[in-house]
């Protein structure tokens, strides 16, 4: 590990904080600049349809209506995507969603704009509905996905495998197998703040956004490919942002384009934010799976061979699911050996809302699967789990399925002892076992899942990031990253890394919030990866000035740079007082010395082929255990989740706070998920469109979290750093229904666990409803032609 | 039309129309935008204030029916310096604070907390706290940061009463 660290690692605190509790911080809806309009879309209230007419003349004679845009005031008609040309700003001839936005309208109040809204004329006419993912690949099926030329299924969005061996003939011979299907259901994002975006037009004919995207560089690089400008005409600066976990891409991207758009046509600024109920709609969510596993071990607990087949539903465009799909594929297996492994995972088109990135990337759902069915099995072999689990995890040296040996920092092992005393899991575990057999209603159970993850973004994409590094005039230090930080709290962990490199205190730095114009494109701020790759740039940046610095430090003190040592901020040599970083600072000026640095981190290639399914996929893994204690009674089938252990292996931890911070809210996530988010869509109406119909965890839902990090070393992380933000949540849920099965002795295949599923092993029918919710923000002034 | 009413220790009177909501006119008629929305159907919390001392979403309570009343915001919460008081300060201490959004709702929702029960449980602060929502935190820095304020304010008091 690196040697001794003052700042990196010690207690500090959030660079934003001061501000978000005076109530100061501007988020997208605060902001108000004069002459603004107010925009609003029309949007689509059914799920599959062809656009027959579209009027727009109406509308634009409302009074208070400033213009109105369609798929025609962009490029090429507004079609954009981040990994398939699928989508588009604004729908074009078709609609895919209910909640596709189909024209936009910008007003003096939001009332007129809602008036034009009202006057646009629009026809639809419905097709058929695909809203079951495994009839998608049917030869029949309703295309939802683009036409394709080369053959392939079009509703197929992308198919990924891992192969090692040939695991279903190993199987056969096992002793002991288990053969399971699950279900993982579509999770909404539910960020207290709403997508939004303003935009301001200037007279030369540029325009500056401010938007809730989790990545200004691919907002600006969509904008200016689909207003056909160039990068000089588009600023995007990102205000605070409340809350992302994934989901603020593709819909603050295309909310973006439209402000941009209508600020162009009417020449002012124009807003637009979203009620909870049209950010539901509009917006999406985590992809739901189902998966089946086979899985076979040998009588003395050793695990052989898993198959691990999976459709995702990816609603009605690629989004994210292009890449969740990969990560999902390469996690499936768990963190264990086996001699043979097959995972086959394909995401498919349908008209159920749309899927992209969320927490986890697709390891939250496959864990959910692995890590019940590696329960499931130590059960049968009368195995206890956390030993099962032992014997089973990777270790230093072992080679997962993929091909990957691991050389380096798996802290796994250590995790997983760490949780089991932490827990008393031996002890609790056989106590609750004995409770159980009484005649208590109330039953206690004790659950564990084990997990790993790929660092950053692995062969997801091209991984690098930039930083600047300035000293101010006022001997302050101006630092800027390209990578977004929307509460996770990458600014304070820059801010360290910084002060840390500089020697100087973090209260002498000024982290600015990324600014296309101001700061260098990093790729996205997704995957985790803000800490090691943008923490990377950070830290050479700011070795990079030091070095200038200690140039000028070594000139007074009249020695060599390596001879300076600091006390404070001060500098001293091997003889002499002490000078104050002041005085260095305008000694370096006086030298002439420019004291600044921009610095690149390119994270190593790794190496994965798609065609064999083998390889690196990742340069290095989270690890991490947690155990779950549950009680459920079953009079009502109210589960409560009593105390939550967790151990991660997040390498290094630059900022402590921040880090426990984001696994409580992982663990949260992934109470939510395991016991009550769900996003219903019936036929493809989604049905539960604010916080009373889509429930997530209140304060007295979650426990107190005991936590805590197993230290190693990422060699490639700085000061041996891995990721926090994802894996906090990945083991969560099946953790939880671990327990459950502890308790009650069944196992719930199906998330969330509801009460119905606790009481009666099975869900309730839900009456068909086929119709949208009447919410006040949906205009349902779209004539749908009668269905044949 | 015209409300009068005590709008953070301040004497205020505002023309606006009259069915709109309290959200509505702190943040678009009087610019105070530390109160924040999230669902606008009385679920979230974001939007809480405190209204003749007692926590409410501002969501569902018209604006005309604070006529004459004292309503107090995140804009009111500060200490005797203008900079944060004991509890924003333990807030920022416990890490309790990550996207921000929620927590001038959370302010508001402990101090209507504390300033009617002097020694809350943690469970008892779950409770308090749980018309409040949260997606980043997971909850429970905020329970430590409610709960070091509470210990304190005792401590005072007790001194107080001590010397008295
Ligand atoms: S905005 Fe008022 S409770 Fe959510
Ligand atoms: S800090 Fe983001 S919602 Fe609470």
């Amino acid at each position: 590990m690196d040697k001794k660290t003052k700042i990196v690692g010690e207690p500090s605190k959030r660079v934003d904080a001061l501000e978000k509790v005076l109530g100061t911080a501007r988020y997208i809806g605060d902001y108000k600049v004069p002459g603004m309009l107010y925009a609003r879309v029309l949007r689509s209230s059914h799920p599959h349809s062809k656009i027959v007419s579209l009027d727009i003349s109406k509308a634009e004679k409302v009074p208070g209506v400033r213009a109105v845009i369609t798929c025609q005031d962009f490029v090429n008609n507004g079609c954009f995507g981040r990994f398939m040309n699928d989508q588009f700003i604004l729908a074009y001839k078709k609609v895919r969603y209910a909640g596709e936005g189909i024209a936009a309208v910008a007003a003096d109040t939001p009332e007129a704009a809602y008036q034009g809204i009202l006057a646009i004329e629009c026809i639809l006419e419905p097709l058929p509905i695909l809203s079951d993912m495994e009839r998608a690949l049917d030869p029949d099926a309703p295309q939802v996905g683009p036409d394709r030329v080369d053959g392939v299924h079009p509703n197929l969005v992308v198919h990924n495998i891992v192969h090692k061996g040939e695991p279903l003939e190993l199987i056969q011979d096992c002793p002991v197998q288990l053969e399971r299907k699950y279900h993982t259901p579509h999770q909404d994002h539910a960020y207290l703040e709403t997508e939004g975006a303003l935009a301001i037009p200037f007279s030369d004919g540029s325009l500056t956004i401010y938007s809730t995207d989790q990545s200004p560089f691919i907002n600006q690089s969509i904008l200016m490919q689909v207003l056909g400008l160039p990068q000089t005409k588009i600023r995007v600066i990102q205000p605070v942002i409340g809350g992302s976990f994934g989901g603020k891409n593709d819909l603050s991207y295309q909310t973006s384009a439209q402000v941009a758009a209508l600020a162009l046509k009417t020449g002012q600024p124009v807003r637009m934010t979203f009620s909870r109920e049209e950010s539901t709609i509009a917006g999406y969510m985590r992809d739901a799976m189902n998966m089946y596993v086979r899985i076979g071990a040998d009588q003395d607990g050793t695990l052989r061979a898993l198959s691990f087949l999976g459709i995702l539903d990816s609603g009605a465009y690629a989004s994210g699911s292009y890449l969740t799909t990969w990560r999902a594929c390469i996690h499936a297996t768990g963190a264990y050996r086996f001699d043979a492994a097959h995972v086959d995972l394909k995401s498919v088109y349908t008209n159920n809302g749309y899927s992209g990135a969320f927490r986890g990337y697709g390891n939250t759902e496959v864990c959910f699967a692995i890590e019940q069915a590696i329960d499931e099995l130590a059960d049968r072999l009368g195995i206890d789990p956390i030993e099962f689990r032992l014997k089973n995890c990777l270790k230093l040296g072992d080679t997962t399925p993929h091909g990957h040996t691991l050389k380096e920092s798996v802290g796994l092992t250590e995790c997983i002892e760490k949780v089991r005393a932490l827990s008393d899991w031996d002890a609790k575990r056989k106590a609750f076992s004995k409770h159980n057999q009484t005649s208590s209603s109330l039953r206690k159970g004790l659950g564990v899942a084990i997990f790993f993850h790929g660092v950053s973004l692995g062969a997801e994409g091209v991984d690098n990031a930039s930083s600047t590094i300035q000293v101010n005039g006022d001997y302050t230090i101006s630092l800027s990253s390209g990578l977004t930080d929307y509460g996770q709290g990458s600014r304070t962990v820059y801010t360290l890394i910084a002060a840390e490199e500089l020697g100087v205190n973090p209260d002498r730095i000024i982290m600015y919030r990324p600014d296309t114009d101001t700061s260098i494109s990093s790729g996205p701020t997704v995957a985790s990866r803000a800490t090691v790759v943008g923490g990377n740039a950070a830290r050479l940046a700011a070795q990079n000035l030091a070095k200038i610095i200690n140039l000028a430090a070594a000139d007074i003190l009249h020695c060599r740079p390596d001879q300076l040592q600091r006390v404070g901020e001060s500098f001293i040599g091997p003889d002499e007082e002490p000078v104050s970083w002041e005085m260095v600072i305008q000694h370096a000026r006086q030298m002439g010395l420019i004291l600044s640095n921009q610095s690149k981190w390119e994270a190593p290639q790794i190496d994965w082929n798609f065609e064999t399914g083998q390889g690196i996929p990742y340069y290095a893994y989270h690890y991490g255990a947690q155990v779950a204690e549950v009680e459920v009674d079953l009079d009502t089938g109210k589960i409560l989740v009593k105390d939550i252990w967790a151990a991660h292996d997040a390498g290094r931890v630059i900022f402590p706070q921040g880090a426990a911070g984001q696994l409580y809210g992982g663990i949260a996530q992934g109470i939510g998920y395991a016991l009550m988010e769900e996003v219903i869509y019936d036929d493809g109406y989604l049905q539960n469109l604010n916080f009373n119909e889509y429930t997530i965890p209140t304060a007295c839902d979650v426990p107190d979290i005991h936590g805590c990090f197993v230290e190693t070393d990422n060699p490639i992380g700085p000061y041996g750093a891995k990721n926090i933000a994802e894996p906090a949540m990945v083991p969560t849920a099946p953790a939880v229904l671990n327990a459950v099965a502890h308790a009650t002795g069944q196992r719930i295949y199906e998330i969330p666990a509801s009460l119905e599923k606790v009481l009666l092993m099975r869900d309730l029918q839900r009456p068909a409803q086929h119709n949208l919710p009447n919410h006040k923000f949906l205009v349902t002034r779209q004539k749908i032609l009668k269905v044949q | 039309m015209n409300i009068a009413f005590k709008l953070n220790g301040k004497k205020t009177s505002v023309t606006i129309p009259e069915d709109i909501t309290l959200l509505t006119m702190l943040r678009e008629h009087l610019n105070l935008t530390g109160t924040k929305q999230g669902c606008e159907i009385g679920e979230c919390g974001a939007c809480s204030v405190l209204l003749d001392g007692k926590l409410v979403n501002s969501c569902l309570v018209l604006a005309p029916q604070v006529e004459g009343r004292e309503v107090v915001t995140i804009e009111g919460i500060r200490g005797l310096d203008g900079g944060p008081n004991d509890l924003q300060q333990n807030f920022i201490d416990h890490g309790a604070i990550q996207c921000g959004y929620c927590t001038p709702g959370m302010i508001l929702a402990s101090e209507a907390l504390l300033s009617a029960h002097l020694k809350p449980s943690r469970s008892e602060i779950r409770e308090a706290l749980s018309g409040n929502l949260c997606r980043c935190t997971g909850y429970q820095q905020i329970v430590d940061a409610v709960e070091a304020t509470a210990k304190s304010r005792n401590l005072q008091s007790e001194g107080q009463k001590n010397n008295g």
